[in-house]
């Protein structure tokens, strides 16, 4: 066979998807950050306390609604994090090693990832360090859509920055059902 | 081989809360699966699920999807990429085993987040020879219909008297996407899609969850008075490129209805995945379908069409039927182009 | 209309032999199918006979015009499809062909696509070793 027979083909495929509608929940804990408040549901059967909310606690398999919202602190513990080193492909935004931390807030049983802890100097990261939220100015607080689109599994852009609160550490026994 | 039955059918409604979530619309799906015979999710002893991430667009969103069936303590379960109706089938070949009596079978989509399903699911096709072209379901399924037209001498006024029999017989049901009351003649003021397949020859895509709960045994009869009983469960597969194989003829589903035993003893009723009006001829006369048997009493997939739970429902549907003491009914599921996979599982009353 | 957002992905595929020598023959304008065991010659040609199973991989050159076998008229193409402007999806065999290739057909309108009539493919300016080589099908 010669060499010069076609070998491969190219397939570029793209395919679009509708970002979904918020839920109503979703809508309303992101009008709550936009007020600087973090609210929860506890499942009324485990007590459990899952923040962001999701309607039903995966354990019980229950449905939670308004008449389990709870608030949760905006101070909390790093429970693990990771520096990242951006690799460049392409949408990457990032050029310089940046944290991802992972925080357990008081109250909470369920830990959110975020990415705004570049007001800690990378050095400083320590698996339980007692941190606490900082909020834009209140007009320039994100718009609850905004926030409702993260999967739920974080803050969004909330939070501006996260800032150590000077506590003593918390134990790695402390923390130690929370790392993920 | 072991006797299985379907004790349990739920089907979520397809008026939601806004921006509900794919979890909540299974959830209570689920729940009310298992309460119908008094179980818990305590009870299941296997779990399999039928879903696409390609209507999302999530990797491995159907892992999401497992919260709704509980899966802490773990669960022993397995996931098709697949209508809902393989999940099924799978429980069922599970079920064979002899060590686990009860299955639960669930499935679910959101169709309506993807910008065009046309264009989703022609991720599915030949990637050297169709996907290139673009060449969708609808316009494949319109090649169908062209072919079967010429071949049967049947109209565009029949296949619109078919959908407009369809929504009539689904007005008022919460699963019904389109209004009951439009004749034949309405509808065929609606444009073409891809000639000769009108608007109304499409069932419409739309956001779904089902369950359906197996039970084997002597099980079933305690908790299910009357068990739709699998008689026969078979599934076949066609070639794939359209130009390959008559497209009038669904020779996979002739085979799969045979070694189902459609024909041992007929069927009062067949749900068909018929997702195009066309395809309804095609499967009746595959199944050797006669003018006595109620095709579609549900409304079908013609009036709405949950991408992936569309099959899981037909079969839902043919267990309603003996539940409410029919004696025997099918249901049908496809996947791929023109039919070219096709899942036959006959249910029937036993006394 | 809801804010959107795009899954790109973009493959590279080995072809092999046979799907190889079709697309070869594409980017060289002309067209190629494979015979099988049983004498029957695919359009475009596949590894294995749909029928039985057994590999083909004897190739065979075909005609680059034929015959329509089945049509159906898109008034609203998607952006997906190989035309922008009104066309009809056609199964045409090839002279030479015992089975039908699909791909556009421009005729202008619908009633102009009907089985029987003789096709030709209209090549791409460029051709590539790609299914787009050909651009549609046209009338003769």
């Amino acid at each position: 066979m010669s060499n010069d027979n076609v070998q491969f083909m190219s397939h570029h495929t793209k395919v679009e998807y509708k970002i979904p509608e918020p839920s109503l929940l979703s809508l309303h804990f992101g009008d709550e950050l936009a007020k600087a408040r973090i609210i929860g549901h506890r499942c009324p059967q485990c007590s459990k306390v899952y923040m962001p909310p999701r309607g039903y606690c995966p354990l019980c398999v229950v449905e939670t609604t308004e008449a389990d919202e709870v608030e949760v602190s905006t101070n909390g513990t790093v429970t693990t994090f990771s520096i990242i080193t951006p690799l460049q492909y392409p949408g990457q935004e990032e050029t310089e090693d940046y944290v991802q931390g992972t925080i357990l807030l008081d109250g909470a049983d369920t830990t959110i990832m975020v990415m705004q802890m570049d007001g800690i100097p990378i050095a400083d990261m320590r698996m339980g360090m007692r941190v606490r939220a900082v909020w834009p100015p209140e007009a320039k607080r994100t718009d609850s859509v905004t926030a409702s689109v993260n999967r739920g599994m974080g803050l969004g852009d909330a939070v501006e920055r996260w800032e150590p609160t000077g506590e003593p550490d918390l134990t790695r026994e402390q923390i130690a059902e929370h790392v993920l | 081989m072991r006797d299985v039955a379907i004790v349990s059918f739920a089907q979520a409604p397809l008026e939601q809360a806004p921006g509900q979530t794919e979890t909540l619309m299974l959830l209570p799906t689920i729940t009310e699966a298992l309460a119908n015979v008094g179980m818990t999710r305590r009870d299941v002893e296997f779990t399999c699920s039928g879903s696409a991430d390609y209507l999302t667009g999530g990797t491995f969103t159907f892992v999401q999807m497992l919260e709704a069936a509980g899966a802490w303590p773990p669960i022993s379960e397995s996931h098709v990429e697949m209508d809902g109706a393989w999940a099924l089938y799978e429980a069922w070949v599970r079920l064979q085993h002899g060590d686990v009596d009860v299955a639960l079978v669930f499935a679910s989509g959101r169709a309506s987040l993807g910008a065009s399903l046309r264009e989703t699911l022609t991720f599915q096709l030949d990637p050297y020879y169709l996907a290139p072209i673009g060449a969708d379901y609808v316009s494949l399924a319109a090649l169908q219909a062209q072919a079967v037209l010429e071949r049967t001498g049947k109209t565009e006024n029949d296949l619109a008297q078919i959908v407009a029999e369809r929504r009539r017989d689904a007005s008022g049901s919460p699963n019904s996407a389109v209004p009951g009351d439009a004749s034949a003649d309405d509808l065929l003021k609606n444009d073409y899609v891809v000639a000769p397949l009108r608007t109304h020859d499409i069932g419409p895509p739309v956001d779904g969850a089902a369950a359906i709960v197996l039970v084997a045994g002597d099980r079933a009869r305690e908790v299910c008075a009357q068990p739709a009983w699998i008689a026969g469960i078979d599934h076949r597969a066609d070639p794939h490129y359209p130009g390959v194989r008559d497209l009038t003829v669904s020779r996979s589903t002739k085979q799969a209805g045979e070694k189902a035993g459609v024909g041992k003893g007929g069927v009062e009723v067949a749900e068909l995945s018929a997702v195009c009006t066309p395809e309804e001829l095609v499967l009746a006369e595959a199944l050797g379908l006669g003018d006595d048997v109620a095709i579609n009493p549900s409304g079908g997939a013609l009036v709405a069409n949950p991408v992936m739970v569309t099959g899981l429902v037909r079969i839902g549907e043919a267990a309603k039927h003996v539940f409410g003491g029919g004696s025997r009914a099918l249901g049908h599921a496809s996947s791929g182009p023109c039919l070219q996979q096709n899942l036959v599982c006959v249910v029937e009353g036993r006394s | 209309m809801a804010a959107t957002w795009t899954l790109e992905f973009p493959y590279r595929r080995s072809v092999g032999p046979v799907i190889g020598a079709f697309l070869t023959g594409l980017r060289e304008r002309r067209v190629v199918g494979v015979r099988t065991a049983s004498g029957r010659v695919l359009v475009p040609p596949f590894e294995y006979d749909p029928e039985t199973g057994e590999a083909a991989s004897e190739m065979v050159d075909v005609a680059s015009e034929g015959v329509i076998e089945r049509a159906a008229w898109v008034p609203e193409p998607l952006r997906t499809h190989p035309l922008d402007k009104p066309f009809a999806w056609a199964l045409v065999k090839l002279d030479g062909a015992d089975t039908p290739l699909l791909h556009a057909l421009d005729c202008g309108s619908a009633d102009r696509a009907t089985p029987g009539a003789r096709v030709c493919i209209r090549w791409a300016a460029e051709t590539t070793g790609h299914l787009h080589d050909i651009e549609c099908f046209e009338l003769t």
